[in-house]
């Protein structure tokens, strides 16, 4: 019986967890690093203890026993796939919310996974050698780390001849990530959908499954939307998964929630085991949207914490059924359209959308560092059908205001909107082929919140002065009002800049705008802030920023062409190179490390390093200068 | 203000407003396309794009006199005539908000004649300054003038109201705290140098702006020295070698920024809380349909009144007394006022009625407003002994007198000693508004022809001849016809009488507009001349 249980997690899935375990009477315990202090989910749970990292195993285990709590739910990430984690929990005497530390190891392991799965009937992708001859294998094939997950240590590999250069890549970086260079290669399939199905075990030997996911729309193997029913597959197919998914659970007496994950050979509309997940996944909330027991809604993280109290479970395959259609969005701190760079700041305003679920754990005036993953929340829309919920999640995208810091949520609201995405015709590779530069998914215009921004800027026309800012002239036509956002737009009574004609639909002041323009008969909403700098703008999920240009401030040494600074904030992996010393163009100068992305900042042309900004390990601001070459010839 | 809305009668104003609008909207355009093409060619901002860029985003702008010099300058070219020679005067003045506070702006436009200035262009500068000087309000002057028009120089140069005064009234206002803050944004030549010479504070446009006593021609014809503009006085030169300007801007924008700036490096004046506003309940717009465009014709000066102040509420005084003057209390966007207004011809009692409610405005520092619209003093054997002139004196003292701040709007007519009564240009208003029906001069056309009529058929009777009813008629229709012309609103406006002609539908809001500049100067005790009792 669980009655205090402690949460190993943070962010949106720790308040998740703690919700569920509030309303069944259960006492939760929260854990915070000194940056999360007050973070929403030590706010929710009833105590919370200080730990140094969510990563270290003794200082949870010891955080569990020290406040006396019975079970431990690791949620996703952080340490809820380590075997060895598990092990100590259990070894302390605890419970852990999933599966035991022996299957997470056998699990855990793509190439134990695999044998497992053969064993239990379920197909899987033709595998090679991996020492084997590199011309014998059917390309393209894919190299991949025994140990890994998320896309670290994989390469795609298309003839022979790049065979071992990708491998030993694949390999260098699977050491890095997993401290564990074993590979693996397999038939790689070219156009597929990535298939996943929920299963959930007790420790009496029963194995459901939940109905399947569809997380196709993924971007470098990270997924970006993700669905539930799958819109493609067959009734077969779905037989199929879900068949295999419990077969393959019930192989190991898997115990617990657990999502088994195919890919769909969109060309022989195979399906092939890729792995599984021995935790509960972040796109948990789109199952329990969908599937139903007589018309009530499962709870996944009530059915585990059941299950790890070791009842029953309380519902049979048979009872279990599916309806309606649910797809969820993750909301990520990161700059879509500026190459997906990592964001950080603090979020001034959060306005998540109503009428639809979002699991989040961000509100106005938290601090977004890079030190922990940038995802933010998830919007979950529902719908009796695909599109009802394509809809109200595009929707709802559209109404998700953030400010203080750029999101993705522009970006994933366009790319809800796309025909691609509406017609399910995407496969797991569409989103990292699909143009950045023009069409749905380039940069959106910026006019249209240009003129919501200068729109707001502009002082209100009305007022108790006969000084009122209405332009007012003598005997003649109201002078405009004349925002400069670099270039200046001009705003009428009835018209913004020369053509387009505005109405004003509703406006609500404050600290915060919330605008909606007829413009050109078309109602744009916008919502931001109007600073004495800049003025912030939300249209569409994307927010935009206008610098007012001030001939007053003074500006810093700006940074020259010969300077480097960093892209984005985060830390020095390496300094190659010393003030004085000569460098070659291209040559690799330092390496930056952020949000899990390394980026090596090299020589903009032949020239002498004259600065040197940065130390190994120091944390860099975005901005911040650092490397300045000064050109051979003096540039 | 969008267009004026129809209205179910419509005696005219419409028409004479729509005049009104097309006359300012060709004076908006300032000169021909060509120097305004040639102007923007060169970088320049025009002169009103100037002064929308100084005015703080959307703020109002209070023009003074725009239709000033209209029919004045006849350049007329292949004989046709040209109301629009000089448009403005050659020179924009008004009222706006800078960074928050009232400003007098006065920007030359340099696409109408260079922006030279001729005589009443300079009445129209000194007007500006006097409007600063009244209402403690700092002045900006956008400087861009090539200095006085040379063929008109004996009524520009020498008087005591002429360009010599400029640089005297900023000496002056300066020494009474009102800041002096100039741009040269082009030439400023010769006196014109004293402009940003005489400034507290300048600006200049690099490569633009030129500050010389003496031209590169002049130079040369004195001294023979060959020079460049930029060499003699541009603003590199002025910014750092002469100390001549205080601020090198890089262009109009950036010029006007620094304008800006400046503005908000000044002390707040203070102001007095204004009352809740409110807005007239009785409709504005009706003013179209229930003022007559006639002047002859009567109607009641109240349905005027109930459509410019707050909530049409108005505390009248002595309501049952001298009924042709309507005298009371309102307020006009939250500013306390006395209002004096004609309801018909002036009596003795009407007088020491307007006499007496103007001194209370002055006890309780009330601003008054006078809605003029007077034929005269009634004439005639009973009047005169009653001693009609004594009471109407009361009354011009009392006017003449007044310390409060005074804005009068000449409604309908506007004849004879009726003017003085009810504060007309001589006795200085803070302000002085004609509508577009207005007529202005001493006497009416039909009686001034009358009276010399009777004066010629005595001088010709006297010498036993006749005098035919047609020759009599050939000799009154030019005298009608020049009063006529001159008792124009567009006659008076052009020559500065006025501040302006306004759609009557805006009275409300330049009343607001000048009771809220009035608000910057505080209002002394009053004190009066002898009032003949």
């Amino acid at each position: 019986m669980i009655t205090r249980l402690l949460i190993a997690n943070r962010g949106e899935i720790a308040c998740r967890i703690i919700r569920t375990a509030r309303a069944m009477g259960l006492h939760t315990i929260a854990l915070h690093t000194d940056l999360d202090r007050s973070a929403p989910h030590v706010r929710a749970a009833d105590e919370s203890v200080a730990i140094g990292s969510y990563l270290d195993i003794d200082a949870v285990v010891a955080a569990a026993k020290s406040s006396a709590a019975d079970a431990v739910h690791p949620g996703y990430g952080f340490l809820s796939e380590r075997s060895a984690f598990a092990r100590a929990v259990e070894d302390a005497g605890l419970t852990l919310v999933g599966p035991s530390s022996t299957v997470m190891d056998q699990m855990g392991r793509k190439d134990a996974a695999r044998e497992i799965a053969v064993a239990a009937g379920v197909p899987v992708i033709p595998a090679y050698d991996v020492e084997g001859a590199p011309e014998s294998f059917d390309y393209p094939v894919l190299v991949k780390a025994a140990a890994g997950g998320g896309g670290k240590g994989m390469r795609v590999v298309r003839s022979a001849g790049e065979y071992a250069e990708a491998l030993a890549a694949a390999r260098r970086e699977a050491q890095a990530s997993f401290g564990d260079d074993t590979m693996l290669v397999e038939k790689y399939v070219e156009s597929g959908r990535h298939i996943e199905v929920q299963v959930i075990g007790d420790a009496h030997g029963t194995v459901l499954h939940l109905f399947e996911r569809d997380c196709s729309t993924q971007r470098r193997h990270q997924k970006v939307l993700e669905e539930a029913p799958a819109p493609t597959i067959t009734a077969e197919q779905r037989e199929q998964v879900t068949a295999a998914a419990v077969a393959l659970a019930a192989q190991v007496g898997y115990v617990n929630a657990g999502t088994v994950e195919f890919l769909l050979d969109n060309a022989s509309a195979k399906t092939y085991f890729l792995e599984m997940n021995t935790r509960l996944q972040v796109e948990h909330p789109v199952t329990e949207l969908v599937v139903s027991v007589d018309g009530a809604q499962l709870d996944l993280v009530e059915l585990q914490l059941l299950v790890a109290s070791g009842e029953p479970l309380p519902v049979t395959q048979d009872q279990v059924t599916l309806s309606g259609h649910a797809i969820e969005a993750r909301v990520y701190a990161e700059d879509s359209f500026g190459g997906f760079l990592p964001q950080a700041g603090t979020a001034t305003h959060v306005q998540w959308p109503t009428g639809v679920r979002v699991d989040e754990a961000l509100e106005s005036g938290q601090v977004v560092s890079t030190s922990y993953d940038p995802m933010l929340g998830k919007v979950i829309a529902f719908g009796r059908d695909r599109e009802e919920a394509r809809r109200r999640l595009v929707q709802a995208l559209g109404e998700t205001t953030i400010l203080g810091l750029t999101t993705n949520t522009g970006f994933l609201r366009a790319l809800a909107a796309t025909e691609e995405f509406r017609d399910a015709t995407i496969d797991t590779a569409w989103l990292d082929t699909v143009s950045h530069e023009e069409g749905p998914l380039a940069r959106p215009s910026s006019e249209i919140p240009r003129a919501l921004a200068a729109w707001a800027a502009a002082p209100r026309p009305d007022g108790d002065s006969p000084f009122r800012a209405d332009g007012w002239r003598m005997s003649g036509e109201n002078a405009p009002v004349r925002i400069d956002l670099d270039p200046v737009v001009v705003v009428r009574a009835d018209r913004i800049d020369q053509t387009r004609a505005v109405e004003l639909a509703h406006h609500t002041d404050g600290s915060v705008f919330d605008l909606t323009l007829a413009l050109d008969g078309v109602a744009e909403r916008g919502r931001g802030r109007v600073g004495r700098h800049r003025i912030e703008v939300v249209h569409q999920g994307q927010r935009f920023v206008f610098e007012r240009p001030d001939v007053f401030a003074s500006h810093g040494p700006t940074a020259g062409e010969g300077s480097l600074t960093a892209p984005m904030p985060g830390t020095v992996l390496a300094v190659d190179v010393t003030e004085g010393q000569t460098v070659e163009q291209g040559q690799r100068l330092g390496v930056l490390e952020a949000m899990k992305m390394e980026l090596a900042l090299k020589a903009p042309f032949d020239g002498t390093v004259t600065t040197v900004g940065a130390a190994v390990g120091d944390q860099v601001a975005l901005g911040q200068i650092l490397f300045v070459v000064e050109g051979a010839d003096g540039a | 203000m969008g267009m004026p809305a129809q209205t179910t009668e419509d005696h005219g104003m419409q028409a004479l407003v729509e005049e009104l609008r097309e006359r300012t909207a060709r004076v908006w355009q300032g000169g021909s396309q060509a120097a305004r093409t040639k102007h923007t060619d060169r970088g320049k901002m025009l002169a009103r794009d100037r002064v929308d860029a100084l005015l703080d985003p959307g703020s109002p702008f209070l023009e003074l006199s725009p239709l000033a010099a209209y029919g004045m300058y006849d350049h007329a070219k292949d004989g046709q005539h040209d109301d629009f020679a000089v448009p403005s005067a050659s020179v924009i003045t008004g009222i706006g908000r800078v960074e928050g506070r009232e400003c007098v702006i006065v920007a030359n436009d340099a696409t109408v004649k260079g922006g030279t200035y001729y005589p009443i262009t300079v009445k129209k500068h000194l007007r500006a300054q006097e409007v600063a000087r009244a209402n403690k309000l700092p002045c900006i002057y956008l400087v861009d003038s090539g200095g006085a028009f040379l063929p008109m120089q004996d009524d520009v140069f020498p008087d005591k109201e002429h360009f010599g005064r400029i640089f005297f009234n900023q000496a002056n206002l300066s020494a009474e705290g009102i800041p002096q803050i100039a741009a040269v944004m082009g030439s400023c030549t010769a006196g014109g140098a004293y402009v940003p010479a005489m400034s507290d504070e300048t600006v200049i446009v690099k490569e633009q702006g030129t500050i010389f006593l003496g031209g590169p021609p002049l130079v040369k014809a004195a001294t023979g020295e060959v020079v460049t503009a930029e060499e003699l006085g541009g603003g590199d030169v002025h910014a750092r070698t002469s100390g001549v300007v205080d601020h090198l801007a890089e262009d109009d924008a950036h010029a006007l920024a620094i304008l800006r700036s400046i503005v908000a490096t000044l002390p707040a004046p203070a102001k007095a809380e204004v009352d809740e506003v409110e807005e007239p309940v009785a409709d504005p717009r009706e003013l179209y349909s229930v003022v007559p465009a006639d002047t002859r014709t009567p109607y009641d000066v109240r349905e005027v009144i109930t459509r410019i102040v707050d909530a049409s509420r108005f505390h009248e005084f002595k309501q049952l007394y001298a009924e042709t003057l309507v005298c009371g209390f309102a307020k006009i966007w939250g500013h306390q006022v006395g209002i004096v207004a004609n309801n018909g011809i002036l009596f003795s009692e009407s007088a020491r009625k307007g006499a007496h409610f103007i001194e209370l405005c002055n006890q309780r520092k009330t601003p008054i407003v006078f809605l003029q619209n007077i034929t005269g003093f009634m004439v005639g054997k009973e009047y005169e002994n009653n001693g009609i002139a004594r009471d109407g004196a009361k009354l011009v003292t009392a006017v003449a007198c007044s310390v409060v701040p005074k804005f009068t709007v000449v409604i309908g007519g506007s004849f004879g000693a009726g003017n003085y009564g009810m504060c007309g240009r001589a006795y200085d208003p803070r302000f002085l508004w004609m509508w577009p029906n207005a007529r202005i001069s001493v006497m009416g056309g039909e009686q001034a022809a009358s009276v010399l009529a009777t004066v010629r058929r005595d001088g010709i009777q006297s010498k036993g001849g006749e005098w035919s009813a047609e020759d009599e008629e050939a000799f009154k229709a030019p005298i009608r016809d020049q009063y006529e012309h001159q008792g124009s609103p567009y006659y008076s406006t052009a020559r500065l009488w006025d501040d302006g002609i306004i759609d009557p539908l805006d009275t409300r809001r330049v009343l607001g507009m000048g009771l809220a500049a009035a608000a910057n100067a505080p209002i002394p005790a009053p004190s009066y001349g002898i009032f003949r009792m």
